[in-house]
């Protein structure tokens, strides 16, 4: 390491330069995001063109794209850890954050298994999807992710007052806003960063 | 501020040692954790206690964690007050714990629009001779410990402070129990993670917070 001084202000500097580099590999990883994003967003709507429009039973059965996710989300890891990238302090309470996010996600997949799927689920999936990007983007200091965070809480609360059926729209509105979008910003400011 | 001049290694290792700073600074008074656990766990109680024995309270016993806002906003500016630097660490709390208290403002009011749908079906369903597939009420608890579970085990795992961690953990192996037990042993089961995330948590902070007031006292 070289032996280079710095100020206290440049000391400083390095502290943002880890939250601007913590941005940066989550512009480099928000392809998950955006993997993640269109394929709920897809079941969501898909799940109310087969259940309202065509009448279709098994309408559920759409939600068999999220194996996509699992198998891009599995290769795709194996992929990157192969080049093992620098965590900083800051990514790692990133990754806390959206671990405790995904423990979430899967244990009320087990209350609503229970409860049963016919139930109104969709406010209590978008509450969530709300409080991950809000701390996200507060953390970050990127304005998009507070916005999502913020109006899926108020779609939240609007779903509430939906049928089942108009609640698949609102989970994908929520997800449209909340997630493929500041995902579609932070990637082009990281694109453009780098250039 | 003093205008030394740090080299690279000496600028790390200050970041590093602020960071740890930082890290037992957050786990300061826990007077908090105490107060919210041992609210949660009292209101579960009394909750269980009126359902067991056949009685009513003349106000709803959870009007008790509103009332508990008003202490806690006293406990923040306190400390806020006594820690002059506010490290990112403290900011990152801070924001998980504000996501959480408005997500649990969320649930409730979630929870209670779709229990007055509900309700009125189950009444009707009953008047007519038959018995509803399950009681909302039973699910309603899950709901609340998954949420428990969530800021508790991220501020475990983030400030590297164990009784948190795990108990975030135990809220959510309880929220799984209760999906199989009825509404009593779910009230008492959210008791017991009260006590397991916060409450024990927030003793062993104090206890800490104690001991590192008493250093600090000693070295100046």
């Amino acid at each position: 390491m070289k032996d280079e001084t710095f100020s206290p202000e440049q000391s400083l500097q390095l502290i943002k330069s880890m939250i601007s580099k913590t941005r940066q590999s989550m512009s480099d990883n928000s392809i998950y995001f955006l993997v993640w994003g269109w394929l709920t967003f897809f079941a969501c709507t898909g799940q109310f063109v087969l259940k309202h429009v065509l009448l279709y039973e098994r309408h559920y059965l759409v939600w068999l794209v999220a194996v996509v996710g699992i198998v891009f989300t599995h290769y795709q890891g194996r992929k990157e850890a192969r080049s093992a990238k620098v965590r900083t302090y800051i990514d790692e309470n990133m990754g806390y954050l959206w671990l405790g996010m995904a423990i979430c996600f899967f244990v009320l997949g087990l209350i609503l298994t229970k409860l049963g799927w016919g139930f109104s689920v969709f406010p209590f999936y978008i509450m969530l999807y709300g409080l991950g990007t809000f701390v996200s983007g507060y953390f970050l200091r990127f304005r998009p992710f507070v916005i999502g965070g913020i109006l899926a809480w108020v779609l939240a609360v609007s779903a509430t007052f939906a049928s089942y059926d108009y609640q698949m729209l609102f989970g994908a509105a929520a997800i449209l806003i909340s997630y493929i979008i500041p995902a579609y910003i932070l990637r082009h400011r990281g694109s453009r960063e780098n250039q | 501020m003093d205008d030394k001049h740090l080299s690279e290694k000496e600028s790390l290792a200050l970041i590093t040692q602020m960071i740890n700073k930082a890290k037992d600074s957050y786990h300061d008074t826990g007077i908090g954790a105490m107060m919210w656990g041992a609210v949660i766990a009292i209101c579960s109680l009394v909750k269980l206690s009126e359902i067991q024995f056949g009685y009513n309270l003349p106000f709803d016993i959870y009007w008790l964690t509103l009332l508990a806002i008003i202490p806690q906003i006293f406990i923040t500016i306190r400390e806020k007050k006594e820690r002059k630097v506010k490290s990112y660490d403290d900011r990152y709390m801070d924001y998980i714990w504000l996501a959480f208290g408005i997500s649990i403002a969320l649930l409730i009011f979630i929870v209670n629009v779709i229990f007055q749908n509900f309700h009125p079906m189950a009444v009707s369903f009953r008047e007519l001779g038959g018995e509803p597939g399950f009681k909302l009420m039973e699910y309603i608890t899950p709901l609340f410990l998954l949420l428990y579970g969530m800021p508790t085990f991220i501020t475990g795992a983030a400030c590297r402070f164990k009784p948190m961690l795990w108990g975030g953990l135990f809220c959510w192996a309880c929220c799984i129990i209760t999906l199989f037990t009825t509404f009593r042993v779910d009230l008492l089961l959210t008791a017991l993670s009260a006590v397991m995330a916060w409450f024990i948590p927030g003793l062993i902070m104090e206890k800490e917070y104690r001991l590192y007031k008493k250093e600090t006292q000693m070295n100046v």
